[in-house]
């Protein structure tokens, strides 16, 4: 059972995030909100949200799980215009769920949660280096590094005490270096890690409306972006795991 | 500066004609007449000149169709000689549209009576993307004998005017009508909302990308293949192999044109273009590119499975005219119809490649191979 309306700037805000890796996934339902963990196909990056029960203007469910077709999710809520309220509304096993909203209602099909992978298991990497930015700061940098290459490096330099962004093209280079004051916090640790920009341009665009992003990274290590969303009622973290430099 | 690789004919270094395409002289042993009777099986619209252009049947008593062309084993200078005796009438589409119409619905050729101003005059004409004809003639009447045989999908999606050209073109793909029917409806003008005749050429293009690009929606959904597998097939001196991997959808194509081939003059010219779920801008590869595209998303959603995939054309001087991207189209169909290697290691799928193609050159153009090569997987770490 799920009945709940909300903001429709703060559901946009959460399917953007999850549409930014994958087409479709599971989402968990509970007394305390709602919740998902997917991989994408390429098993490269991951994708966990939360958004708790106080992001909602009202929100009462049971325990369940629903099979959701983001990107169609992502065409409905085209609609809303700001300050909608979208509501939502589903009975106990049924196969559709109300969606109304900016005067329109919905009842969308969902998906069979078989069909859908598995949830993956919850991270364990212990990455040592760690800073939290500006959302906006980091996205520019991805653009910028995104015209030069398709790969960018991550890392710190512990001895600066930088974070810096290193991308390395056919004919051209470029590097961002942002030092401690340009940073809301650094924990200086020896880290470097490679990664595609594909992924990252995509999570950029959603990580650009966080005020801070905690980013986690190792040596040769996937890197985790950790980020509140809907004022601080919701939660996003993205996992990526690197590409090994060719010798 | 652009290749001839890239341009393919179209003129874009600025000389009067191409000098690689005047190089075609063929001599047929038909008289030519200022009258046609017999069957019209397409239609061809010309780009000169966009928007004001101009158009007509194809006529010649016999198929039009390239996948019977292969199925009848014709070699490559049959082919060329049916061509060579194909009429392509030409005239102002005020005039003939609405026959025209009537010959790109039906299922059948249309037996036609048609009127030349003067004798049909012999030109043949290859192009990158269209299949070559023979004899043209400024048509000053022609009468439909004979009525449309049309089928029953495509009778439903033409009469609707309320269906965008690109949903119309992927329902009659679901309704099994080709894609060569599906191009002749589009150049002549009869899908969408608001109908206009379409040079043929942009046509074939237009349809390959618009099937393929509906297909990779379908096919981004299907789990991942199980494994790489590496298919390979060639037509006329178009060698195709075609590696799947595990993995979402991303597509990289690479075409070799070798030592003194059609397009490739002195050297060896190597083409190399990508993308990931949308692709921005013309393929430098053009036409071809998409047409494999096509062929490799049809076998895709038939194993309903999803894949990153390379596909490396290579053209030996066997080839000694262009066809028409039809070539590619059914050559890739070919590849991935055969018994494909499986359960390979990436590094074993890009070395039987090379054995396949017989050259390795074209591995350094590749840029999905090393993303593929470098990019771990989250499983590697827990």
């Amino acid at each position: 059972m799920l009945k709940a309306t909300i903001d429709a700037d703060i559901f946009k805000e959460a399917i953007d995030a999850i549409s930014a890796l994958i087409p479709e996934c599971r989402l968990h339902t509970d007394d305390d909100g709602i919740s998902t963990r997917a991989v994408d196909t390429a098993n490269v990056a991951m994708i966990g949200l939360s958004l708790k029960k106080e992001a909602f203007d009202s929100y009462k469910a049971s325990k369940s799980q629903l099979g959701i077709d983001i990107s169609k999710m992502k065409n409905i809520f085209g609609m809303a215009g700001k300050g909608d309220l979208i509501s939502l509304e589903m009975a106990d096993n049924a196969q559709k769920m109300s969606v109304s909203v900016h005067g329109y209602n919905y009842s969308i099909t969902l998906l069979d949660t078989n069909t859908i992978r598995k949830d993956p298991n919850p991270p364990t990497i212990n990455l040592p280096g760690k800073i939290v930015i500006k959302g906006e700061d980091l996205n520019n940098a991805l653009k910028a590094a995104a015209v030069i290459s398709d790969k960018i490096a991550l890392g710190i330099n512990p001895k600066d005490q930088t974070f810096y962004l290193v991308a390395e093209g056919d004919t051209d280079h470029i590097r961002r270096d942002f030092s401690k004051d340009e940073l809301v916090s650094l924990t200086p640790a020896e880290a470097r890690s490679l990664f595609s920009l594909d992924y990252l341009k995509d999570m950029g665009k959603v990580m650009s409306k966080a005020a801070e992003v905690e980013i986690f990274l190792g040596i040769d290590h996937p890197v985790r972006f950790s980020f509140d969303i809907a004022g601080g009622n919701g939660h996003v973290e993205y996992l990526l795991a690197p590409r090994i430099e060719a010798d | 500066m652009m290749r001839c690789v890239e341009c393919k004919g179209k003129g874009m270094c600025g000389l009067p004609r191409c000098p690689i395409m005047s190089r075609f002289h063929a001599q047929v042993a038909m008289k030519p007449s200022s009258t046609y009777q017999g069957s019209s099986p397409s239609v061809f619209i010309g780009s000169y000149g966009y928007p004001d252009i101009r158009g007509g049947p194809l006529l010649i008593n016999d198929s039009d169709n390239p996948p019977d062309w292969i199925r009848n084993n014709l070699g490559m200078d049959e082919i060329v000689n049916l061509r060579a005796r194909t009429i392509r009438g030409n005239a102002g589409l005020h005039a003939v549209g609405g026959s025209l119409q009537e010959i790109a619905l039906s299922a059948k050729p249309i037996d036609v009576d048609v009127y030349f101003e003067r004798p049909v005059a012999f030109s043949l004409n290859f192009d990158g993307t269209v299949a070559p004809v023979g004899f043209t003639g400024a048509v000053k009447k022609m009468d439909l004998l004979g009525s449309a045989t049309v089928g029953r999908a495509v009778d439903r999606i033409t009469s609707d005017t309320d269906i965008g050209a690109t949903d119309a073109a992927i329902a009659l793909s679901s309704d099994g009508v080709d894609v060569y029917q599906i191009t002749k409806l589009m150049t002549a003008g009869l899908l969408g909302k608001r109908r206009k005749f379409v040079p043929t050429r942009w046509a074939i293009t237009a349809v390959d990308d618009t099937l393929s690009t509906g297909l990779k929606k379908e096919i981004a959904r299907f789990p991942p293949v199980e494994e790489i597998r590496v298919f390979s097939g060639e037509i006329y001196g178009n060698r195709i192999a075609c590696i799947l991997v595990p993995g979402d959808w991303k597509y990289e194509m690479i075409e070799i044109w070798g030592k003194q081939t059609l397009w490739g003059g002195e050297d060896e010219v190597i083409v190399q273009d990508r993308e990931g779920m949308t692709k921005s801008g013309y393929s430098p590869i053009s036409g071809a590119y998409y047409s494999a595209r096509l062929a490799v998303c049809e076998y895709l959603q038939s194993i309903r499975r999803c894949a990153r995939v390379i596909v490396i054309r290579s053209v030996s001087s066997e080839y000694w005219a262009p066809l028409g991207t039809w070539v590619i189209r059914e050559a890739t169909r070919k590849a991935m119809a055969s018994p494909p290697a499986h359960g390979v290691s990436l590094d074993a799928a890009v070395h039987h490649a090379v054995a396949l193609i017989g050259s390795d050159r074209w591995v350094p153009h590749s840029t999905l191979i090393p993303e593929l090569r470098t990019q771990r997987t989250l499983d590697h770490f827990w």
